[in-house]
């Protein structure tokens, strides 16, 4: 009650000064503060459109916004995704600052631009961040079976120390695998027996085993990831991507909205996947495949161009980037099923620290630590210290590590930072869209009343209309010219022309003999091309 | 007066009618051909195609008159709203319908593949008009329940019968979409230009066609030699270019294919051509999909398409070749090979092999999604006419057939018409209900054939018994009991893909009745290997109960005392036994 009237008057004060709270927030927004900044730039004479898609399992809104002017519908359009995992909070608040940038400082940008904003599609998971139990969630509220054994989310986590937090446990015994780590004696690492070295500890999720199976924490107290259940490499039957691809009413929502947006050419989702700091590969044999596995090699050159521009806006330096898709994610299947150019980046990860000997740490918990250290962070670690465990009974368990979020989410006070940076980056991206234009048009007189036209129709951009992956797709429209003048009044040249793909700076001649006078009106385009207009006196 | 006379006519009818029952009896007036209800309390001309008004008609009536045996459902609403109806047959007074073993058949999900649907209403007719007469067809369906749904596709069902289609269209649902990529959708079907409501082929007299019109039977068209000047151009389906794009027939319903839609190994259109969306983006598929979920006692399913006679099992795609093990395909192997046996004509074949290579297809996911043996058939082949091999589509089997079987029914003869964009033409051809569909002098036989062969696969679905209980004493008020679990039918109650992935959950059998010290799966009776269930050993967990095999329980037990022992199996249903 007390804390929806604090909500209110936030609210009320955002309606005022959209400009001061998203930078006045000292954390991450709960979802009643993101809806409330949602509409807060969406009221009425905004540019954006705010609507609901769908209500997730646990009751949440899937917001979008819809950010343009004039003929929106078929102007090139960009996607910005966040929330693709719940426990990347940061994901969420990047999207929403780009909403609000957008609509405050670039506006301009919707002259030639659409703009599509899916703030958080993982709702249900998000909210653990603000729950007074917290942990790194990525299903939504569905009641999954994870480990199939008949019995539904019997063994989740277990806050063994009260803290409020699920971290992790240690089982001092013979038969562990880990032990303590060297250098760093909070942290705990794989005995390594190729080198002969002993474990002492098991380690396993702060949790008990409920259904005496043997095993901790496998069955875990929510649903179905969106980020691991998409159709792209969908990884049937495995905990959190359930039992069929895009089995989730806001996962659909989501899908069954977009495949109505043809004006999209791009997707930046944050996400912990990146192809912005390096570009994915091209292996020739899995692109060659009926099943492509690849990023097509034209498709390659465009993400490295891309990525190119990426890493001269954002000033962080890449480290430990590896992660360039997941089975089931979303990024991925934008570009592998979907047909668009599809970029992904977590937005922020831990910087390179290095040691004495100028050397970085290849243990990226060691790193986050020293990190955090450097930035004088002393609330990440929770200090291993014992507890009961009735599942271990005379044995010694610990309870400790890192604290959750803390690896994949900076403190709030670095986001606007971020937020600007990634926002000049999409910007970029979207002044790249594929731009149809009519060139060097030619109007001659036949005699006899006949008349030929002539144009070029170019490709303003240095993107192709069409990815390579795109030209195989039935979701891209082909870029379609049409002629004002009935069938029996062109001599020749056709009344409907369908053009597969204009290449990068690209252009196709067109040419008619019309009969008759007056003039007619040629347009040529695709809702994620533009669409070029022309009229020609006869 | 008048009033007298009409009191006197209802007097005569009454005394007619009353006698009219009694002389009509079945006795008085049929005879049972061997093999066929011959006074169906349902009657049904098996001769002949169904609308979906008449299907719900006779459905209804089935639920009516054998209610104890016949329950009708709706799986949910088609893309255009009709009901996906779906019969559940079984014995009603034997045990709830769902704890029996289940044998799912299915019609219809192309839309031109109409007999499926006929085929799988013959089933529910023949097994409730049966229950009672045949001692195998009644203990069947106190054993089983069969889920039929004759078309899982209604909307184009009826779209195929009333509105102008080929033998081939629409393939897809209603749903219409843009096939050519211009921004419209559906901007250019077929046209009936001679309005019969088939569209059948268009020609027209040109003097560099390669055609001519064969002498002895100007029906059919046949190509000129290399070096000889023809008289005819072929200008393919009946239809005009009704957007102006200078195309004819390029944007019609769908395109989507209902039979890629499923949820093992879905891929998307560029891979696999007739993708929509995702997974059961097609609704009529997300409701049988939900269907089969909450009906976990689907041990066995059959699907019915045409052409072609033919058995089918998975993979359809080359790439799921490890999803189909030995000891599964033995099993497949064993049902299809006796049914090739009793279905002449038809072959047992694998879809990625000896048809095509498909992902996202109906039988992929019953099996590799929910561990399901399934079939599907594809009904009716030319072998049928006069038991020749003469191939599909051979235009002189057709021809002869339709002049000395079908009297000239098949085909529709050349006529002229003006046509807005190709001048003087010639419409005709066969059909659209010639070739690919049973005609009516067929229909029933081959509905019969594959109706038995859907039974006999619903036969081998589990049947399980406690088979034997034998009690040892151990001293100290101790004794061990070891119960046989026993399945007398081919399917095990998980097949090795449900197994592999954990599908459905595994098999308990419990003891009630006693206090249990210890329970074990008894893994070698003969030398006492044994594998201890530490948690709840009153419920023993079974991973599997194999076909024609047993698995053995044993509990170690204190007291006397009577107890009871209860299998509970999702696809093999349940069984028990009482001391």
């Amino acid at each position: 009650m007390k804390k929806m009237y604090l909500s209110l008057v936030l609210g009320t004060g955002l309606l005022f000064s959209v400009h001061s709270t998203a930078l006045a927030q000292g954390d991450y927004p709960t979802l009643g503060q993101i809806t409330q900044r949602l509409q807060a730039i969406s009221g009425s004479g905004s540019a954006a459109k705010l609507s609901s898609l769908t209500k997730t399992e646990g009751g949440k809104d899937i917001w979008v916004l819809k950010i343009g002017t004039g003929d929106l519908d078929n102007k090139p359009a960009i996607a910005v995704v966040g929330g693709a995992e719940g426990f990347h909070v940061l994901s969420v608040e990047l999207a929403l600052q780009f909403a609000e940038r957008l609509l405050r400082d670039h506006k301009s940008a919707l002259d030639q631009n659409t703009f599509y904003i899916f703030p958080n599609m993982s709702p249900d998971a998000y909210e653990q961040y603000h729950a007074s139990l917290k942990y790194e969630r990525r299903g939504n509220a569905a009641k999954i079976d994870h480990d199939r054994d008949g019995q539904v989310s019997e063994d989740g986590y277990e806050d063994l120390n009260k803290d409020g937090l699920i971290t992790m446990m240690r089982v001092e015994s013979p038969m562990g695998e880990y032990m303590v780590n060297e250098k760093d004696e909070r942290l705990m690492t794989k005995a390594d027996r190729s080198k002969a070295q002993k474990g002492n500890y098991l380690m396993m999720p702060e949790s008990m085993d409920k259904d005496k199976d043997g095993s901790f924490g496998e069955d875990l107290v929510e649903g179905i990831a969106f980020n691991k259940s998409m159709t792209y490499k969908f990884p049937i039957f495995q905990p959190l991507a359930g039992e069929i691809a895009v089995s989730q009413v806001e996962s659909r929502a989501l899908l069954d909205y977009l495949f109505d947006q043809w004006n999209i050419f791009a997707f930046v989702t944050f996400s912990p996947a990146n192809n912005l700091s390096a570009p994915l590969k091209y292996n020739a044999g899995d692109a060659k495949k009926r099943i492509i596995a690849s990023m097509l090699e034209k498709d390659v050159a465009i993400n490295g161009m891309v990525s190119g521009i990426y890493n001269e806006t954002i000033t962080q330096k890449a480290f430990n980037q590896t992660n360039q898709g997941t089975d089931g994610d979303f990024f991925q299947w934008a570009y592998f099923h979907f047909g668009r150019l599809s970029f992904s980046t977590p937005g922020w990860w831990v910087p390179e620290v290095k040691g004495e000997e100028g050397k970085s740490n290849s243990n990226a918990e060691a790193n986050f630590l020293a990190w955090a250290a450097s930035e004088n962070l002393n609330n990440v670690f929770v200090p291993w210290a014992p507890v009961t465990h009735p599942d271990f009974p005379g044995q010694k368990v610990e309870v400790g590590g890192i604290k959750p979020f803390v690896m994949y989410n900076p403190p709030f006070t670095k986001v606007d930072s971020i937020a600007i940076e990634h926002t000049d980056f999409i910007l970029k991206l979207a002044a790249l869209s594929p731009k149809v234009e009519f060139h060097n048009v030619k109007s001659e007189k036949l005699g006899n009343g006949l008349t030929r036209i002539t144009a070029d129709l170019f490709n303003n951009s240095p993107l192709p209309t069409h990815s390579e992956m795109g030209e195989k797709s039935r979701w891209l429209r082909k870029i379609r010219v049409d002629i004002s003048k009935d069938a029996a009044d062109l001599v020749s040249g056709e009344k409907i022309k369908l053009i597969d793909k204009l290449d990068a700076y690209g252009k196709t001649t067109l040419s008619w003999v019309v009969k008759g006078s007056g003039s007619v009106d040629i347009k040529a385009g695709a809702a994620h091309t533009g669409i070029a207009t022309l009229n020609v006196k006869l | 007066m008048k009033f007298k006379n009409w009191i006197y006519t209802t007097a005569l009818g009454l005394a007619i009618s009353f006698t009219g029952i009694q002389e009509t009896s079945a006795q008085e007036k049929y005879f049972r051909a061997i093999g066929t209800p011959h006074n169906p309390k349902v009657p049904v001309s098996w001769n002949r195609y169904h609308t979906n008004l008449a299907l719900e008609e006779i459905m209804r009536d089935m639920a009516k008159k054998h209610p104890d045996l016949v329950k009708l459902e709706s799986m949910g609403k088609s893309y255009q709203g009709n009901d996906i109806w779906v019969l559940i047959v079984t014995d009603f007074k034997a045990g709830k319908a769902e704890d029996k073993p289940g044998m799912w058949i299915d019609g219809n999900i192309h839309s031109n593949e109409i007999q499926g649907t006929e085929f799988t209403l013959y089933t529910a007719w023949y097994l409730s008009e049966m229950y009672g007469e045949l001692e195998f067809i009644t203990q069947l369906l106190k054993d089983k329940t069969f889920y039929i749904a004759p078309t899982i596709n209604p909307d184009a069902h009826d779209n195929f019968i009333k509105e102008p289609n080929t033998q081939n269209s629409p393939r897809s649902g209603m749903i219409n979409m843009d096939d050519d990529g211009d921004g419209v959708i559906g901007e250019d079907p077929f046209d009936d230009i001679n309005k019969d409501g088939h569209i059948t082929m268009m020609i027209r007299k040109s003097p560099t066609g390669r055609y001519v019109k064969d002498q002895m039977d100007p029906r059919k068209l046949i190509m000129v030699a290399p070096d000889q000047k023809g008289e005819y151009e072929m200008l393919g389906y009946e239809g005009i270019d009704n957007d102006g794009d200078g195309f004819v027939n390029e944007d019609a319903i769908g395109y989507y294919d209902p039979n890629r839609d499923w949820g093992w190994n879905w891929q998307p259109d560029y891979v696999q051509r007739g993708a929509w969306k995702y997974p059961f983006s097609v609704p009529e598929n997300k409701a049988v999909m939900e269907y089969v979920m909450k009906h976990p006692n689907i041990a066995a399913a059959q699907s019915y398409h045409n052409y072609g006679g033919m058995i089918l099992r998975g993979p359809g795609a080359e790439e799921d070749l490890g999803t189909y093990n030995q000891t599964d395909i033995r099993i497949y192997d064993a049902i299809a090979k006796k049914g090739e046996e009793f279905m002449p004509g038809y072959k047992y074949l694998v879809v990625y092999k000896d048809l095509y290579s498909v992902f996202g297809g109906q039988l992929d996911w019953f099996y590799g999604g929910r561990g399901i043996f399934t079939y599907s058939n594809e009904l009716m082949t030319s072998y049928l006419y006069v038991h020749k091999n003469a191939g599909r589509g051979n235009q002189d089997e057709q021809m002869m057939v339709d002049t000395y079987l079908t009297f000239g029914d098949a085909f529709v003869n050349w006529a002229e018409y003006d046509h807005p964009q190709y001048g003087k033409i010639e419409v005709g051809g066969f059909k659209k209900n010639f070739g690919r569909l049973h005609p009516g002098f067929l229909l029933e036989q081959d509905a019969h054939r594959n109706a038995a062969f859907t039974i006999l696969h619903g036969y081998h679905t589990p049947k399980l018994s406690v088979m034997d209980v034998k009690e040892e004493d151990l001293g100290g008020g101790l004794k061990a009991v070891t119960a046989t679990i026993y399945n007398e039918r081919l399917i095990p109650t998980h097949s090795s893909q449900d197994l592999k992935y954990k599908i459905e959950r595994p098999d308990y059998v419990s003891i009630t009745g006693a206090k249990v010290v210890a329970g074990f799966v008894v893994d070698n009776e003969d030398f006492n290997r044994l594998s201890e269930q530490k948690v709840n050993p009153e419920k023993i967990s079974v991973a599997n109960i194999p076909g024609m095999g047993a698995v053995k329980v044993r509990w170690i037990v204190s007291g006397s005392g009577n107890y009871s022992i209860n299998v509970d199996s999702a696809k093999g249903g349940k069984a028990s036994w009482k001391k």
